[in-house]
């Protein structure tokens, strides 16, 4: 969408060019991207609020029909909700695409239309699409079945929990998850946990990431202060907080570490089975906390029971587990005693049901349809519901800034309550972007789900799909050969780049530097070629695999590579020429939106955002992974916590990304791409064809997919926002039993509020360009 | 300089009733002509949609309506007394040949004092705008690690 109108696809040259911050001088709508039900009543809005004449152009498979995403969040259809002239297919279409449908526009108007006719009181003629909008029932299906073929299941259910049957991955034998040997840091804690909390903490006999415990309910609260204010080394950060509803698992047999655990009475409706030796929970909530001196991760996990559990909020030691309770709390009902907001945070403020709950329909073809009146009639919260609207005698102007504005990068909305111009008090509208993305990962195969995870930080590309194979990976003990990790890391890397270029031009114009944009772009498309080239797709190559990579690198990579480095190089230096020292834009970024390296490090800011407060902090250094300990490069740091200093701060990385590619481009291992433990990856074709063994292992796990052993692994990764981490939970299926996503813009966007407040409206876009995050991300 | 002969009844240069009537005229006569087409060419799709304003497809909140923040009015204010120094002062200069040393002195005089009253404007921090105390760039806080970290 943003490339079309640069320099390479050039949209100018077909007669639009000019976007409009407002729908009343639009006649031309663009709906790119996932129509989500939280965010169609504003489509809709926008739609009936463009004057005459107007056209629609709805664009990518997932506005078109809900694409690969049947799930409860997404609208199975723009045309279910208003009028469609044109379709553009692909995920995402290409810039041509875009081109493409904007020329049948055209020649629809001209051949089909004419538009002037009724406005000159001729008779004939017609203005936008006279289709209607389709009804479910009558003009359009949603079965995923197909017409006539309602006697079947719906495919995938038959083996999604909780209606599955037999699964035949029990027939299947799998070595058990991967165990580490805990460091003496580790064990030094456990021991100064058992002597001070005895009973209530109980370690659990082997891992597979990070030294894990099973506390008790009544004490979990004073544990995480302890944890927190005075073990050593303190845990500072709350990394993240979710739940896992336990009603689906096969084997419910209780769990001795909550013996004498005392149920939560307040939910009523106990359906937990006391038992001798202990209770078998219905939720289970899990903190993975981090200690930054010496780098340390540790996972705590409480056990909970009832129908709807009650649990302490740590709300007063975290601050930053605000959002994290709120998203629990909706996503499966558990709620937090305590919580000073405890409301819904993603979903519609309507929203009926807790989707990550077992019993919650997955797939939007399973729930009523979404329809025009629904659009009517589920309208955003109000603002005032947000915001403060007066102090003392002081009225304020309230504001919605988004969903649908040009400066959110995305549909997001920031309140904000304004004295003057000075923001007297913001909130924040998370969830016009929620996917749904961790229900998917419960009913897609371990492999089907990596197209998703590229889709997630959508700059992103492949160094989410390593994000996500590194937890699934390291839950099950897999070895990737050397040179699939180099590729992997080289790939990242260009995605962090290509993030950065993008950023680049965004951040600038949001401080009102045009010109920058033109220049990135122009070094994005030719980064864009050589993820062609390698890949075969541009944003979402969805190209790593278990085990590897999809396949060697192609002819001709070497020198793609090595002429990139070398141009963006000296292009970098154009672009500081441009900015750095640009006048204009230190007076906007310059001590505007600080943040304090200690409300970073608290809130779980992560990534270029901590690194400019000072801190060098990087997941590639303090845990490395996928052989990044091999390359050399520098964490860039700034002092200041402000707009500028996050601006330094990703200029500099652009430079250390293009040494690693250079050292992984020069020092590539030869050898496999895949690895040959056939349990888990797709094995090459050639194998394949030459003996059983790996046939068979290709045909299950192309179908079926293979079966990862049952256990549980948190892995996060330095994607170009910050830290990216998944935290897999496996039954021994051929998919997750909980996906759970931790991802760095959630986190980033949080403390926003902190920053902007009391400073200038004007400086909230200066904060928002600055702080780089994307939508999919939040909300997931 | 002599005055383009003329028709006298339509002359520029001689005031008369027929000329101030046909121009009126003509001008009533464009107006409905433009009136007309707007409303004929135009299309008439009313919906009360399109009467919101458009807060980036939210349903406004409160009323735009109410009193505003001072500062505003301030801005307002000196916008208009400097605005009112540019029309004397031009209406000064392209007869400054005219008005001698006199003229240049009263204007001189009247300029003076609209500097002062800017510099006092100035100086009493009327021309301050949005948030007066911007945090610094680097405090001693955020520039060290605190100490909680080790």
């Amino acid at each position: 969408m943003a490339a079309v109108f640069t320099p390479r696809y050039d949209l100018a040259r077909f007669g639009a060019e000019v976007l409009r911050g407002s729908p009343r001088q639009a006649d031309l709508l663009i709906v790119a991207g996932t129509v989500f039900k939280k965010i169609a009543p504003v489509i809709l809005r926008l739609y009936e609020q463009m004057a005459e004449p107007k056209w629609v152009i709805s664009m990518g498979s997932c506005c078109n029909s809900g694409g690969m995403y049947d799930v409860y969040s997404v609208v199975q259809g723009l045309n279910q909700i208003i009028p469609v002239d044109v379709h553009v297919t692909g995920c995402p279409p290409r810039p041509e695409a875009l081109e493409h449908a904007l020329t049948i526009l055209q020649k629809k108007i001209i051949s089909e239309e004419k538009p002037a006719r009724p406005v000159l009181h001729l008779r004939g003629g017609t203005q936008g699409t006279t289709h209607p909008i389709l009804v479910d029932g009558e003009t359009k299906s949603r079965d995923t079945r197909g017409p006539g073929m309602e006697g079947i299941p719906i495919r995938g259910t038959s083996v999604t929990p909780p209606l599955f049957w037999d699964s035949r991955s029990d027939l299947m034998w799998t070595p058990p998850p991967h165990r580490i040997e805990l460091k003496e840091q580790d064990k030094s804690l456990s021991q100064c946990l058992k002597e001070r909390f005895g009973d209530a903490i109980r370690q659990t006999p082997q891992t597979s990431d990070m030294l894990t415990f099973h506390m008790d309910e009544n004490r979990s609260k004073e544990i995480l202060r302890f944890l927190k204010t005075e073990a050593t080394p303190k845990f500072l950060r709350l990394d993240d907080l979710t739940a896992i509803d336990e009603s689906a698992r096969r084997d419910q047999r209780p769990l001795p570490c909550y013996d004498g655990t005392v149920a939560n009475e307040i939910g009523g409706n106990r359906r937990s089975i006391r038992h001798d030796k202990g209770i078998y929970p219905d939720y289970t909530l899990v903190y993975h906390l981090l200690s930054f001196d010496p780098p340390g991760r540790l996972r705590l996990k409480v056990g909970l029971t009832g129908k709807d559990p009650v649990t302490q909020t740590i709300t007063d030691i975290w601050p930053s587990v605000s959002w994290y309770e709120r998203e629990t709390y909706e996503m499966f009902g558990i709620r937090f005693e305590g919580h000073p907001d405890l409301r819904r945070l993603i979903l519609p403020h309507d929203w009926e049901g807790y989707p990550l709950r077992k019993s919650y329909p997955g797939r939007a073809t399973e729930m009523a349809p979404y329809t025009h009146a629904s659009a009517i009639k589920h309208q955003p919260l109000d603002a005032g519901a947000f915001v403060k609207q007066r102090e003392g005698d002081r009225e304020f102007l309230v504001l919605n800034m988004g969903p649908q504005h040009v400066g959110t990068h995305g549909v997001m909305r920031f309140v904000v309550a304004l004295d003057g111009e000075r923001i007297a008090d913001i909130n924040l509208d998370i969830g016009y972007h929620h996917r749904g993305v961790e229900k998917i990962g419960e009913r897609q195969s371990w492999h089907q789900f990596i197209p998703y995870t590229d889709r997630v930080d959508y700059m992103g590309g492949v160094a989410n799909n390593l994000s996500y194979l590194n937890s699934v990976e390291t839950l099950a003990g897999i070895k990737v050969p050397e040179r699939a990790q180099s590729i992997r890391v080289m790939l990242s890397e260009f995605f962090r780049i290509n993030n950065h270029l993008v950023w680049f031009g965004t951040c600038c114009h949001d401080v009102g530097a045009m010109t920058p944009t033109f220049y990135t772009f122009r070094e994005r498309e030719r980064l864009m070629d050589i993820v062609e080239l390698i890949t075969g797709g541009r944003l979402h190559p969805s190209w790593f695999r278990i085990g590897g990579v999809a396949m060697d690198l192609p002819e001709g990579w070497k020198e793609a590579v090595d002429a990139f480095v070398k141009v963006l190089r000296e292009r970098i230096r154009d672009y500081e020429a441009l900015i750095t020292k640009n006048p204009i834009f230190k007076a906007r970024t310059r001590g505007v939106g600080i943040l304090s390296l200690k409300d970073a490090m608290e809130w779980g800011v992560t990534g270029p955002n901590l690194r400019a407060c000072g801190l060098e902090w990087d997941v590639r250094k303090k845990f490395p992974y996928s052989g990044y300990e091999n390359f050399k490069f520098d964490v860039p740091t700034a002092t200041g916590g402000d707009c500028y200093a996050r601006y330094l701060v990703r200029v500099e990385e652009i430079r250390q990304s293009l040494r690693i590619i250079e050292q992984a481009a020069n020092q590539m291992p030869a050898g496999r791409v895949v690895t040959d433990d056939y349990r888990y990856a797709v094995p090459d074709k050639k194998d394949t064809l030459k003996d059983i063994e790996s046939l068979i292992h290709h045909f299950i796990n192309v179908t079926r997919g293979p079966k990862i052993p049952k256990g549980e692994a948190y892995a996060a990764t330095e994607i170009s926002r910050g830290e990216q981490g998944y935290y897999v939970v496996s039954d021994g299926l051929n998919m997750a039993y909980r996906m759970r996503i931790r991802a760095p813009g959630f986190a980033n966007v949080q403390v926003m509020p902190l920053m902007a407040k009391d400073g200038l409206l004007s400086d909230l876009l200066a904060i928002i360009g600055s702080i780089d995050y994307i939508l999919p991300d939040i909300d997931r | 300089m002599e005055s383009t002969p003329s028709l006298h009844s339509l002359s520029p240069w001689e005031p008369g009733i027929l000329a101030l009537g046909v121009f009126a005229l003509m001008s009533l006569v464009l107006i409905i002509a433009f009136l007309f087409l707007a409303s004929w060419l135009g299309e008439k799709k009313p919906n009360p949609e399109k009467l919101r304003p458009y807060e980036c497809g939210i349903i406004p909140t409160g009323t735009a309506r109410f009193p505003y923040p001072v500062a505003f009015y301030l801005i307002a204010v000196f916008f208009l007394i400097f605005d009112v120094e540019a029309a004397y002062i031009f209406s000064w200069a392209i007869a400054f040949d005219r008005l001698g040393w006199s003229g240049w002195l009263q204007i001189s005089f009247f300029i003076v004092i609209l500097l002062v009253s800017l510099f006092y404007i100035w100086k009493k921090g009327g021309l301050e705008w949005g948030p007066t105390a911007r945090k610094s760039p680097v405090s001693p806080e955020t520039s060290s690690l605190p100490s909680s970290m080790n």
